[in-house]
């Protein structure tokens, strides 16, 4: 006789009930799922980002459990291009090679054709293989008008010392393609050529990870993360230039598509702290350094502290710093009459800067079942606007316009 | 065979917790006094002399009640009836295996459907038994839940040998930590359950067995053929809403060898399946 | 169910720890096992930050694996 084809529970949770005389709770078998929306907007009418998330993981009983996780993000506004302001009205080739818009003096040019939607998918498989390794694979994919991602990865967790130290190793292999409008531009030349090469261009990365997590006490733990990165193939971005200008007035005279190396090695750091105090609050520090063969270091310090109130509730003060070097190809604009550089970018994002992060998090949880939160940061990041080395009109102008951002969240978790 | 007992209770009150052990204690002696197979002085004693029927209280009632239940479920896979077995099998440490014929002679004496259960009238035939071994220290773990539930608010976790049930999660939420006992290493943890609430419940005994001629012989046997089945799990761990539901479903799940995990799947519990 | 109990009676629980050697035994965990002590709690709000810091500067991960999958940067 075999049972395996009849389910029994269901009617033994019955007799239970008879024979105990309670009322039978159903055992949690659910899903998990967590649900965010956030709002990002920049100041100065740059980016604005609308991004809802919802994230699901089930419980598939002895230790196995099945995530997937899906995010819509839909950007408008407008991003700076690199190319220096000017004391004339500028004029810009739209990507896609037809039509222009005009950037006003004195303005930081900014392409606002900025609109973008991206949707993107991701699941994540974690299943013990004995009683100290388990393994977790994952896959993302993600699509956006001019970019498709897919990777995969795979990490091993091994637990030693009483499942007091966990050592992780893992592998990430992404796969991108890159599909600009109005086609791949060719690099240093100039925009008004429209010089472009194929429709598409691809690159590669392949992330190394290491880490130790180590339990010290009853209320705290450790983290140590190693990662290597090695990204290959197409790493410019296609809609990115770097001004030539002239030696003497430094007015803008040829706006030239930028350049980076088609490889890319990068190692960090990390180290994580957490440790909850005897009133049930709840500190997080973290530390990352990061260094690539661009020329690039970056330290990130990060900290939190969770004060638990009355009832559930929670609030958590965030403060973040960050500052990273330039990288060895970047310049704020090019001089006419010079050598032009094998490689160039005047991207903001690869120059040298520091930003800070200045946040708050207010939320509740409901018993077991349900959270809710609420969190607001604020985000400011700048370099230095009037380098040494501006010249000519460039020396009254912003060369790094500070960003600044604020971002609202809601969060919403629940069993299902 | 002894097991260890515990009851761990969330409170600043020393006083107040040691007299919920107490109570706790008590409830868990008199299961235990009431229903043992070992004693002559109870109920049990008293059915198994067979022939006669034996009016029985209330609890005894829901019991046999519940194991009828389970009897009639599990296909006959789960019979209070089984334990005369336990003549030919001995699972202790100079254990060794005993012939087919000597079971053979057993499985005449074995069979719900051969006892009278006529609420509240047992007659249980001569040369039959009953034994609620099978579902006591469960019963127990719940019983005294619902026992000290009445008595506090705080959260309490029973834990009677492995068979535990919590009460809820601590004030703040955290749950109570159990392990379940590696059956490849004794005495180690093989995997840390957080409860907040509900039971679990282990099946399969890391010193119960018998190893003969390269086979491992688990004490959970087959009513039907009197042996062990081939290919059980070394345990089975089950979480359910009560320790009484959970520690059935384990036993079945032992019963049921290779198909242990395909069975539990099919229930749609959560388990933890060791071989 | 079987003979006698042996009793382990333990009361109050959640003491400051006052631990010198690193590392737990397995029923110590109760805080670190909360939700809210795992190292990737909050995992949307690191998700957003990642996707965030991703697109405006020029490191990424080291927590787990780095971002990507965005045309942002």
């Amino acid at each position: 006789m075999q049972l395996t084809k009849k389910k029994v529970a269901g009617l033994l949770s019955a007799a239970t009930c008879t024979l105990l005389g309670t009322p039978a709770q159903s055992a949690d078998n659910g899903w998990d799922v967590d649900s965010a929306i956030l709002f990002y907007t920049e100041d100065n009418n740059r980016i604005e980002v609308v991004e809802p998330v919802i994230s699901a993981t089930k419980d598939l009983g002895d230790d196995e459990s099945l995530s997937m996780k899906l995010v819509y993000d839909s950007l408008t506004g407008a991003s700076a291009t690199g190319a220096v302001p000017s004391t004339l009205v500028q004029t810009f080739t739209r990507p896609s090679g037809r039509g222009t818009y005009t950037v006003d003096p004195n303005e930081t040019p900014l392409d606002d054709t900025f609109k973008d939607t991206r949707v993107a998918y991701s699941m994540n498989w974690e299943k013990p293989i004995d009683r100290n390794n388990r393994r977790n694979l994952g896959f993302n994919v993600s699509k956006e008008y001019d970019f498709t991602s897919i990777s995969a990865n795979a990490l091993w967790q091994h637990d030693t010392n009483q499942k007091n130290t966990t050592y992780s190793y893992g592998i990430s292999i992404e796969l991108d393609d890159i599909d600009p409008v109005g086609n791949v531009p060719e690099p240093l030349t100039d925009m008004l050529a429209q010089d472009k090469g194929g429709s598409s261009d691809t690159k590669n990365i392949v992330d190394l990870l290491f880490g130790v997590t180590q339990v010290i006490d009853k209320s705290s733990l450790f983290q140590l993360n190693l990662s290597l990165s090695e990204a290959d193939g197409y790493l410019n971005d296609p809609y990115k230039f770097v001004s030539v200008v002239d030696s003497v007035t430094g007015e803008p005279i040829q706006q030239l598509f930028e350049n980076r190396p088609d490889s890319r090695s990068r190692q960090s750091l990390y180290g994580e702290y957490k440790k909850m105090l005897s009133n049930k609050d709840i500190f997080t520090a973290s530390y990352r350094f990061m260094t690539d063969d661009w020329g690039i270091d970056s330290n990130t310090f990060d900290f939190t502290y969770r004060f638990r109130l009355k009832e559930g509730y929670f609030i958590e003060p965030h403060l973040r710093w960050y500052q990273q070097s330039e990288a060895d190809f970047y310049h704020y604009f090019l001089v006419d009459g010079e050598p032009v550089p094998t490689e160039a970018t005047a991207d903001y994002r690869l120059g040298e800067m520091d930003a800070t992060t200045v946040g708050v998090k207010f939320g509740k949880q409901i018993n077991d079942q349900h959270l809710w939160s609420v969190r607001l940061e604020q985000y400011v990041q700048s370099g230095d606007s009037s380098p040494s080395k501006a010249f000519g009109q460039l020396a009254q102008q912003d060369l790094y316009p500070d960003v600044e951002a604020t971002m609202v969240q809601f969060n919403y978790s629940f069993k299902w | 065979m002894a097991s260890p007992c515990e009851v761990l209770v969330e409170s600043n009150d020393a006083a107040r917790s040691r007299k919920l052990i107490t109570l706790a204690q008590q409830e868990a002696d008199r299961i235990e006094q009431k229903f043992s197979r070992y004693r002559d002085d109870n109920i049990i004693h008293q059915i198994n002399q067979g022939g006669e029927p034996v009016t029985v209280d209330a609890e005894t009632a829901r019991l046999l009640d519940f194991a009828q239940h389970c009897y009639s479920l599990s296909e006959g896979w789960f019979d209070i009836t089984s334990g005369i077995l336990r003549r030919v099998w001995n699972f202790g440490q100079n254990g060794k295996i005993p012939s087919q014929r000597e079971i053979k002679a057993l499985l005449p004496h074995i069979g719900w459907e051969k006892v009278k259960w006529e609420n509240p009238n047992l007659t249980v035939p001569m040369g039959m038994e009953i034994d609620l071994g099978g579902i006591g220290k469960e019963y127990a773990v719940d019983s005294t839940l619902t026992l000290l539930k009445r008595e506090t608010d705080n959260s309490f976790m029973i834990n009677f040998g492995g068979d535990c049930n919590a009460s809820g999660p601590m004030a703040d939420g955290s749950p109570w930590m159990t392990g379940i006992e590696d059956p490849h290493r004794p005495g180690d943890a093989a995997a840390v359950i957080q409860l907040k609430n509900g039971a679990l419940a282990t099946s399969g005994d890391v010193f119960k067995f018998i190893q003969h001629e390269g086979i491992r012989y688990g004490h959970i046997l087959n009513p039907r053929s009197g042996w062990p089945n081939p290919d059980s799990p070394l345990s089975v761990t089950v979480a359910a809403a009560t320790c009484t539901e959970a520690g059935i479903l384990s036993t079945l799940a032992m019963l049921q060898g290779k198909d242990a995990e395909k069975f539990l799947d099919q229930q749609e519990v959560k388990y933890w399946c060791y071989r | 169910m079987k003979t006698s109990y042996h009793w382990i009676i333990l009361c109050a629980v959640l003491a400051t720890s006052g631990c010198s050697s690193l590392g737990v035994k397995p029923w110590e965990r109760n805080l670190l096992a909360r939700e809210d002590m795992l190292m990737d709690a909050d995992a949307l709000d690191l998700a957003f930050d990642e996707h965030i810091y991703f697109s405006k500067e020029a490191s990424s991960g080291g927590q787990g694996f780095s971002g990507g999958g965005c045309g942002c940067n």
